[in-house]
């Protein structure tokens, strides 16, 4: 039972503002886990990561160590990285491959599909005990894909994946589409940072179009651009600024949707192109079609920020995954991807330019961490208990299946979070 | 290799230390050869720059905008700067090809980075130089920092180690 009625959460979030508890306050925090995290679908890993019978990925959600394990049929499983027996975290390297999975406390095994496999000493223990499944590995409640993109539940009534995304599938799609062999990989490991601040910091930045005039300032160069962060002959950097002096980026849209999830519209306006990319376009033609590829090559969306856990990041070719902490620390990774079927190049190059931008020696990401942290000081103070999210409020268009359109950096996107987070919070 | 040169391409590096502690990052940036880089693995034993993510893998022209970012009024991460200081030690020479013009030096190193409000962070490991021989005197073709905890979550890095 909360110490905060319903009604009480529900005020929290106004139409153009939050309260600074949002992300200050440990009990909020825990309630969080509980209503939000224990509640909605969130991501797991990718399948790219466990291609074979025995691989596992160990990961945290919620705050609990998983594992995303594939057993010796090929099917995919999430399982509570706990031993069944006196509850040890079994798997302790992040992946790897194992017939069976062996407890290192009293040597309990488990098969990859979270069956008890072994028990040393088995007759001592009274038989009925050990066929009861909880005493193996135990299920996530609730385990769904797309597109090779893997999420759990802790919730056995949560809405069918499907429905949670929304028209925030088309993110998902968007990125992998552009894989000539319509696959994605997350191949080449992951850059790994953290901050002293809220996860809804790191939720807001990435529906952020207003703030990289101001807070990466130190990205542009004397040329008024600002420094190459993709590949290609063409299209690969851009004009940081707009004949009237306001930033470009900033005059971009944003979307948000139904259950938190929000998009920034592409900064890009022309296709990649040159040397390899060229290359890369011919074999999706060769698949497609002329009219398709250019379907697919066009640059909608910068990013789509899955509520609450990832951020599929389109134009940076890349996958960002969340993880709170504490109320006032958080966990992010950055995998790379690889787009199966392009040219080689395609995907070393996305490696590379995701270490100039999102790791945390980058040259945009440390800009973003210095803004969390000093967020988190300013939430302390006592002037005001209010965040103001206004940016855009009365200008949406409403595009319809829950998605609404803000022109000019509009805070439509942290306004789709929040309201997400208002709903869930304020349900027993 | 004789002393002599191990005691040369040892001050090189201990000058490079200390253009990197003094924060004079154009005098660094001209140590490195034109076609050198600056790479620190993000994974233990990382064999390649380009098939796996790294702290940081710039070539000249990265490390250039890297100096002139660190260099810009409004890097926020670094209002206040830090402040480092390096510890260098256990200098070896490793052999390369005969008749390379490339010398290749270890060493291992500890870095202590300060900033007004942040906690203090200690930074360890090794150092891989690879060092040309150039008309003009040495420079950088490649410098690998392998740090022991390299594969850790990190908060904001700006120095480079």
């Amino acid at each position: 039972m909360s110490k905060f009625s319903n009604e009480y959460l529900r005020g929290l979030v106004l139409e153009d503002r939050v309260h600074r508890s949002l992300y200050t306050d440990p009990e909020i925090f825990e309630l969080e886990m509980e209503r939000i995290f224990g509640r909605v679908w969130l991501y797991v890993g990718h399948q790219s990561q466990i291609p074979n019978p025995g691989d596992y990925f160990c990961t945290t959600i919620a705050r609990q160590p998983m594992v995303l394990t594939r057993d010796r049929d090929g099917a995919v499983h999430v399982l509570f990285n706990r031993c069944g027996h006196r509850g040890s975290r079994v798997l302790n390297e992040e992946c790897g491959n194992a017939r069976i999975f062996t407890c290192m406390y009293h040597g309990w095994s488990f098969h990859p599909n979270g069956e008890l496999a072994g028990v040393p000493m088995r007759r001592d223990f009274p038989a009925e005990t050990l066929v009861d499944p909880q005493f193996g590995m135990v299920h996530l409640p609730r385990v769904e894909s797309h597109r090779g993109f893997v999420f759990a539940s802790l919730d056995p009534s949560v809405m069918p994946l499907r429905d949670y995304l929304g028209e925030a599938i088309r993110g998902i799609d968007e990125l992998v589409d552009r894989a000539p062999a319509g696959e994605i990989e997350l191949w080449a490991g992951c850059h790994r940072y953290e901050y002293r601040g809220n996860w809804k910091l790191q939720f807001e930045n990435m529906a952020d179009m207003y703030h990289p005039a101001a807070a990466h300032a130190s990205t542009v160069g004397p040329d008024g651009r600002q420094f190459r962060r993709r590949s290609g002959g063409k299209g690969g950097d851009a004009p940081f600024f707009a004949e009237n002096g306001e930033a470009i980026v900033a005059q971009t849209g944003v979307r948000g949707f139904r259950n938190g999830h929000s998009s920034e519209a592409s900064l890009f306006r022309e296709e990649q192109s040159g040397g390899v990319w060229d290359e890369y376009r011919a074999l999706l033609v060769a698949k497609h079609g002329e009219e398709r590829t250019r379907d697919i090559l066009r640059n909608r969306r910068h990013s789509m920020t899955i509520f609450p856990s990832v951020d599929i990041l389109i134009a940076q070719t890349s996958v960002r995954v969340i993880r709170p902490l504490a109320v006032d620390r958080t966990e992010v990774q950055v995998y790379p991807v690889k787009l199966k079927g392009a040219p080689p190049q395609i995907s070393i190059d996305v490696v590379r330019f995701v270490n100039i931008t999102h790791a945390a020696a980058s040259f945009i990401q440390s800009d973003d961490l210095e803004a969390f942290e000093r967020a988190t000081q300013g939430f302390a103070t006592s002037g005001t208990d209010w965040v103001l999210v206004a940016r855009g409020l009365g200008n949406e268009i409403d595009e319809g299946s829950g998605v609404q359109f803000g022109d000019r950096s509009s805070e439509v996107g942290q306004r789709a979070q929040h309201y997400a987070w208002r709903d869930l919070m304020s349900a027993d | 290799m004789s002393n002599v040169q191990l005691a040369q391409l040892q001050e090189f590096i201990e000058h490079e230390a200390e253009l990197l502690d003094e924060q004079r990052f154009d005098e660094w940036l001209e140590l490195f050869a034109d076609d050198g880089f600056y790479w620190v693995p993000a994974r233990p034993g990382q064999e390649s720059p380009l098939t796996h993510v790294s702290l940081f893998y710039d070539d000249k022209p990265t490390l250039k905008i890297r100096v002139e970012r660190l260099k810009h009024p409004k890097i926020h991460s670094q209002t206040p700067r830090s402040k480092t200081v390096r510890v260098l030690s256990n200098f070896r020479m490793v052999p390369v090809a005969d008749g390379s013009s490339e010398h290749c030096v270890t060493s291992k190193f500890v870095m202590l980075e300060d900033r007004p409000g942040v906690e203090r962070r200690l930074f360890g490991g090794r150092y891989i130089h690879r060092i040309r021989a150039a008309a003009d005197g040495l420079r950088i073709v490649s410098k690998r920092v392998d740090l022991t905890n390299c594969d850790q979550f990190f908060s904001s890095l700006t120095q480079p180690f």
